[in-house]
């Protein structure tokens, strides 16, 4: 059951090319392709490394647990949000346009964290609080899987107008302030947890297992990436098809209510402007599959990409270099990779 | 007999519903805001959605259009307007005559289509993705010029009179950006119904493995297409430049996901839903007036965002689900 496996050598990248006389690169053997896809991922992890290395060479401070501790805590929210985006990416196939793809999520976040806030404002305990702002995010991801499996828009254009729907909800409901909460949970959540880690980062990383664990190792996972890869063999296989995209349009929402929950905690409060996580978060889980042996989206891949963002901003901070050169630096390593990927893969994207 | 005559004839009427949904849309949108708001019939405010609403959004979305057709997408019609607005207001700071900078505008757009064509044609990376890296490096590149993302202003004294002129004057009484919105409109109708390179675009968007079979050399064509399309988001970028008199980065990435919706919105339009130009300038025309009847009508600010996400949602959904029946059917 385990898709992530080295062995296996998905149709796509064994499958002989075509002979095309003008691209050359596409006929390649099955197994240069399989030993570059390994030197991509090996290339990428290795340049993770390299960066972690060169700042902890140049900025002292860096490796310690402490500020490794902090980078998983700051990561926290956009980590959730990514990986939730990474579920529906599997669901929906890689075709970012036809297939899956969750433009709400941030607006969701926002939605939640607002809803979340205003509860506890209204002198509400943190069960309702939480009970409401996991439901706004799941009720969002309702809405999203309706409008894709039922009426059948578009993934990208469902997603953009519900993302215009929701961020005008929370403006509705907050007035674009700032709403301040403040209850046990949210103490207990920023707070430090063991080590002087804040639990955040333990969130961040027992979340990611529990995702992983269903998606990478259970049959649920296994036909979840089969409904994306390959819909109308998943169909012919007996594979509820819509009903697996609507599923992973429902778990993506439940990320963006998690997340929500998650952002008032670490900001104490709800904010405004969570809609500019959006690009970054998809940014994040579009290269986290260069972290898989298959140069597929995995939750794993998606934890690591965006600890690789983490720790790229931070280092940046310690070495007082302007952190607007961070998406400077997510773009290029966005294009590096697909580049790389498409290039390898040449034959399919033709 | 006659139920088999029903079954035929529910999907036909559905499905010309579904066609005519965005102009069903419009007329209601229409009629709701005359009705709601007794202001919104008066020619000033009509003309003011046309030059204000209308004009710069219904460019950008032509120059949407244009990579839609090719079956691609251009998340960075946005760093095309900034880099133009940046090339623009530095030209004219250093003093060069306006007609040259004008000119280094567009090319500071174009570049940004170049930086796509060897992402999308030569290398070949998915449009999404590469102009999603696009996008990125575009804002880091502006936070750069910029010092970190501070405004570039013109000083409100000593810009010549012919700057203003795009943002602000007119042509036989028709204000400028009305009528470089109309010629781009049509320019862009020719180019797709009446040439090769419109025909060639249009059918690699619907297969483009048959084009390449063809023995057209489909590279240069997509290349061609994202140079075309940041070169019309370009001159979105000059005229606001001259409207507002101030370069803010990363600003233009505001038009779009309208641009996106309201091509997508145009699909509808069409029997086969394929992107075309009277539907873009259709769907453009109805977040216009959504946008300013909403504002005259009083409602809340922050609804009226509500209402517009809605009102897309709904237009899509009929759509969408139109279209959905006629493949069935």
């Amino acid at each position: 059951m385990l898709v992530d496996a080295p062995y296996y050598i998905p149709g796509s990248l064994a499958e002989p090319a075509p002979s095309n006389p003008q691209d050359p690169q596409a006929s390649g053997p099955a197994y240069g392709q399989r030993v570059a896809a390994l030197a991509l991922r090996g290339g990428s992890l290795a340049v993770f490394i390299g960066v972690l290395v060169f700042f902890s060479v140049t900025a002292p401070f860096f490796l310690t647990i402490g500020n490794v501790g902090n980078v998983l805590g700051q990561s926290a929210i956009a980590g959730v949000l990514a990986i939730g985006l990474t579920i529906v990416v599997i669901g929906g196939g890689s075709n970012v346009v036809t297939g899956g793809i969750d433009l709400s999520l941030a607006a969701n976040m926002g939605l939640s964290a607002a809803v979340y806030a205003t509860l506890v404002q209204a002198g509400y305990g943190d069960p309702v609080a939480v009970i409401a702002a996991l439901g706004t995010g799941l009720a969002i991801g309702a809405v999203n899987a309706a409008a894709i499996t039922l009426a059948g828009i578009v993934p990208l254009l469902a997603t953009l107008a519900v993302m215009n729907v929701v961020a005008g909800l929370e403006l509705v409901l907050t007035n674009n302030t700032v709403v301040p909460a403040s209850t046990e949970l949210l103490l207990a959540l920023s707070a430090s947890g063991p080590f002087g880690i804040p639990v955040l980062a333990y969130v961040l990383l027992g979340f990611t297992l529990l995702v992983a664990a269903v998606v990478q190792f259970t049959p649920l996972g296994l036909r979840l990436y089969a409904v994306g890869e390959f819909p109308e063999a998943a169909r012919a296989a007996g594979l509820p098809v819509k009903s697996f995209v609507a599923g992973s349009f429902l778990a993506s929402g439940l990320c963006g209510g998690f997340a929500g929950i998650l952002s008032v905690s670490f900001l104490s409060g709800s904010t405004t402007g969570a809609g500019d996580m959006l690009l970054p978060v998809v940014v994040t889980a579009l290269l986290g599959s260069v972290f898989s042996r298959r140069l597929v989206p995995t939750i794993t891949g998606t934890l690591l990409s965006t600890l690789f963002v983490g720790f790229l901003i931070n280092g940046f901070q310690l070495l007082n270099i302007s952190s607007t050169l961070v998406s400077g630096v997510q773009g290029l390593l966005i294009l590096l990779v697909v580049s790389a990927t498409t290039l390898l893969r040449r034959q399919e994207n033709v | 007999m006659s139920a088999r005559q029903l079954s035929v004839s529910i999907p036909t009427v559905a499905r010309s519903i579904g066609r005519h949904a965005l102009i069903a849309a419009l007329a209601a949108v229409f009629v709701l805001f005359a009705w709601l708001a007794p202001a919104f019939l008066s020619g000033a405010n009509l003309l003011s959605v046309l030059v204000n609403n209308f004009a710069l959004l219904a460019i950008v979305a032509i120059a949407m259009t244009f990579a839609v057709s090719a079956g691609g997408i251009d998340l960075s019609v946005g760093t095309a307007i900034d880099f133009a607005s940046f090339a623009f207001v530095s030209l004219v700071l250093a003093g060069q005559p306006i007609p040259i900078a004008a000119l280094g505008g567009l090319v500071g757009g174009v570049v940004v289509g170049l930086f796509n064509a060897v992402l999308i044609a030569g290398i070949g990376i998915s449009p999404f993705l590469a102009t999603l890296g696009t996008l990125f490096v575009g804002r880091s590149v502006q936070q750069l010029l910029t010092n970190g993302g501070n405004p570039v202003y013109l000083p409100p004294t000593g810009v010549p009179d012919a700057f203003r002129f795009l943002g602000h004057g007119t042509i036989v009484g028709i204000p400028v950006p009305l009528v470089v919105a109309a010629l781009v409109v049509a320019g862009a109708w020719l180019v797709l119904s009446r040439t090769r390179f419109g025909r060639v675009v249009l059918a690699s968007g619907i297969q483009a493995s048959v084009v390449r079979y063809s023995g057209i050399a489909l590279r240069r064509y997509t290349a061609a297409t994202y140079i075309l399309v940041s070169g019309i988001a370009a001159i979105v970028g000059l005229i606001l430049t001259s409207t507002v008199t101030v370069y803010i980065p990363s600003s233009g990435n505001a038009f779009l996901l309208n641009a996106i919706g309201a091509t997508f919105i145009g699909t509808t339009l069409s029997p086969h839903g394929r992107p075309n130009i009277p539907g873009t300038v259709l769907g453009v025309l109805l977040l216009s007036i959504v946008a300013n009847g909403l504002l005259l009508s009083g409602l809340n600010f922050y609804w009226q965002q509500v209402g517009t996400g809605l009102l897309i949602f709904s237009v899509l959904a009929i759509g969408f689900a139109n279209r959905k029946a006629a493949a069935r059917t």
